[in-house]
């Protein structure tokens, strides 16, 4: 058994291991850690950027009720192109090069759809008599918005955001096949390679950003709403 | 204090006016109340007050002022507004609801803290048990408190009130009424009250305008006046079958001109003065007597169906005595 031979033969036919521990511990630093920054740094941009224009289009979608439907339907198609596709479509566009802004932008309109219909169903769940009572008192149509209307239509947002980061932090590994960088990259190269440890790494990692992102803003929802909190005593 | 010109309110895209020239004025310190069947533009013309309805025609004039005389924010932040679905921000403390317009006039912080202070207890709500809960944790009865309170925060002469005791069960309904009596004594505010109900109207209203279908005006009048001398078919049947007794419900047993009663009032029952005429004769025919004792400046006197035709001058209805007491 102590044959050096043997050993190398041994370790050649050996099936490649689900997961290399070893190579987990090198690579740590090089490339797990680089690969989930840049999944965070893809994933908050694009939410951060995606509610920039989805809560101005989503309030005046609801103010102004015609602009709802043709809003729903852009963002609707945007929604339903099949992401690879998608990724294909902003490279070949002159101008947008491979990395990861093209992945922004898709990411970016994969949410808004999302986003935007929450928030005008945010601002449709709060109470008529509210909003009436508010106006009678004297608040301005901006003081209703930004005192009334947007802190109660807060819960249905958030939900919204949950869901788009959710899917977002998803998606966002199919970037790496343009070079955005991220957990996907992880998992294209152990497709590349044939080695599983990358794959798994990738996912658990994706999954578990998805998991505790959602549960951090759930926490930031219930701690901005403390009137519901109140209803429970 | 308050006068509506020929004011007339037509919705665009519709023919029908839903208020129709409709002029009357409200005197300072007095609450007007407009009733009337659904559809008869009561609460529209309420809300071309503080112009959350703006009027197609004629005008509304507050202290002599046309009330287009400044911006409808301006104008609404000097006006109180309560309504029967109160409208209390869910996301608020009671303490923030009711500091609501003195906030948005720039009230200092302890001068707003002070006057929610004063203004539960007023309503009858402990301050330091409610100043910081959220409107979910009251009852219906106490949110429509609060909602009043909120009305009265930056202390403006006028209120306008939407059936604000409308949506609590009747007998919370009823010690609402009386305390907001009690408090209107104090404070004297120029109210506009809509309500459906013509018992709450006769009740609270110093003036009465029962509104008939497409906002015209049947009759502007006392409660007294108005269940006396109806100058309609429309408003004797809104006003009801019971109009007469209805009237007995305006005047306490304790304002009547009773005769003393000079002994032998053993077995008689015996009224509390502070009960209305009505319910007072309702106990009289259940006890079986023609006559009970009222107790009153520390003797006792009788009250008998007799006082009570007295009162009525004649029972059918007619126009009534001048000296006639009311409340």
């Amino acid at each position: 058994m102590s044959n050096p031979a043997l050993l190398l033969l041994q370790d050649v036919l050996e099936e490649p291991k689900l997961i290399d521990w070893e190579w987990l511990q090198e690579n740590f630093w090089e490339d797990i850690v680089p690969a989930l920054q840049g999944h965070i740094f893809l994933s908050v941009i694009s939410v951060a950027v995606a509610l920039v224009i989805a809560l101005p289009v989503g309030v005046l979608s609801a103010r102004y009720r015609k602009a709802y439907p043709p809003v729903t339907f852009v963002t609707g198609i945007l929604y339903s192109i099949p992401s690879l596709a998608l990724f294909a479509i902003l490279i070949s566009i002159p101008g947008v090069a491979i990395g990861p802004s093209p992945v922004i932008i898709a990411l970016v309109a994969y949410s808004l759809l999302i986003l935007i219909r929450n928030t005008v169903a945010g601002i449709d769940s709060v109470p008529p008599e509210t909003i009436d009572a508010a106006r009678g008192m004297g608040l301005t149509n901006r003081q209703i918005l930004f005192r009334v209307e947007l802190p109660l239509a807060l819960p249905i947002i958030v939900a919204g955001i949950r869901i788009a980061t959710v899917t977002i932090i998803g998606i966002a590994t199919i970037g790496a096949y343009i070079n955005g960088g991220g957990l996907g990259t992880l998992i294209f190269d152990g497709i590349g390679r044939q080695f599983p440890t990358m794959i798994i790494a990738g996912a658990v990692l994706a999954t578990a950003l998805a998991i505790i992102a959602d549960l951090l803003l759930l926490a930031l929802e219930r701690y901005l709403r403390p009137w519901a909190r109140a209803r429970r005593t | 204090m308050i006068e509506f010109r020929q004011v007339s309110k037509t919705y665009p895209g519709s023919s029908n006016p839903v208020v129709k020239d409709l002029s009357f004025e409200v005197l300072e310190g007095e609450i007007c109340v407009l009733v009337g069947p659904s559809g008869c533009g009561k609460t529209t013309s309420m809300r071309m007050v503080n112009r959350l309805i703006e009027i197609t025609d004629g005008e509304i004039l507050i202290d002599g002022e046309p009330n287009t005389s400044m911006s409808g924010t301006q104008l609404r932040r000097k006006i109180g507004y309560a309504i029967q679905q109160i409208g209390l921000f869910p996301h608020r403390t009671i303490a923030y609801n009711i500091g609501t317009v003195p906030n948005l006039l720039g009230w200092d912080k302890s001068r707003i803290k002070d006057r929610v202070n004063e203004l539960l207890e007023l309503v009858g709500l402990d301050a330091d048990e409610y100043r910081d809960r959220y409107p979910a944790e009251l009852s219906g009865g106490q949110q429509q408190r609060v909602g009043v309170a909120r009305a009265l925060a930056a202390d403006p002469p006028i209120m306008l009130m939407d059936e604000p005791f409308g949506a609590v069960d009747p007998i919370t309904r009823a010690s609402l009424q009386d305390e907001f009596l009690r408090i209107q004594e104090d404070i004297k505010k120029t109210i506009v009250f809509v309500t459906h109900d013509i018992d709450e109207a006769i009740k609270i209203g110093n003036k009465i305008a029962i509104l008939k279908q497409g906002g015209i005006l049947a009759q502007y009048d006392t409660p007294e006046n108005i269940l006396s001398k109806p100058d309609s078919e429309f408003v004797s049947s809104f006003v009801g079958g019971d109009r007469v007794l209805k009237r007995l419900s305006l005047t306490r047993v304790g304002e009547m001109d009773l005769e003393r009663a000079n002994g032998g009032t053993d077995g008689l029952l015996r009224i509390n003065e502070g009960l209305t005429v009505k319910d007072a004769l309702s106990e009289l025919i259940g006890s079986g007597h023609s006559r009970a004792v009222v107790e009153k400046d520390g003797e006792n006197q009788l009250l008998t169906f007799e006082a009570i035709e007295d009162l009525m001058g004649g029972a059918s209805g007619e126009p009534s005595n001048s000296g006639e007491s009311s409340v």
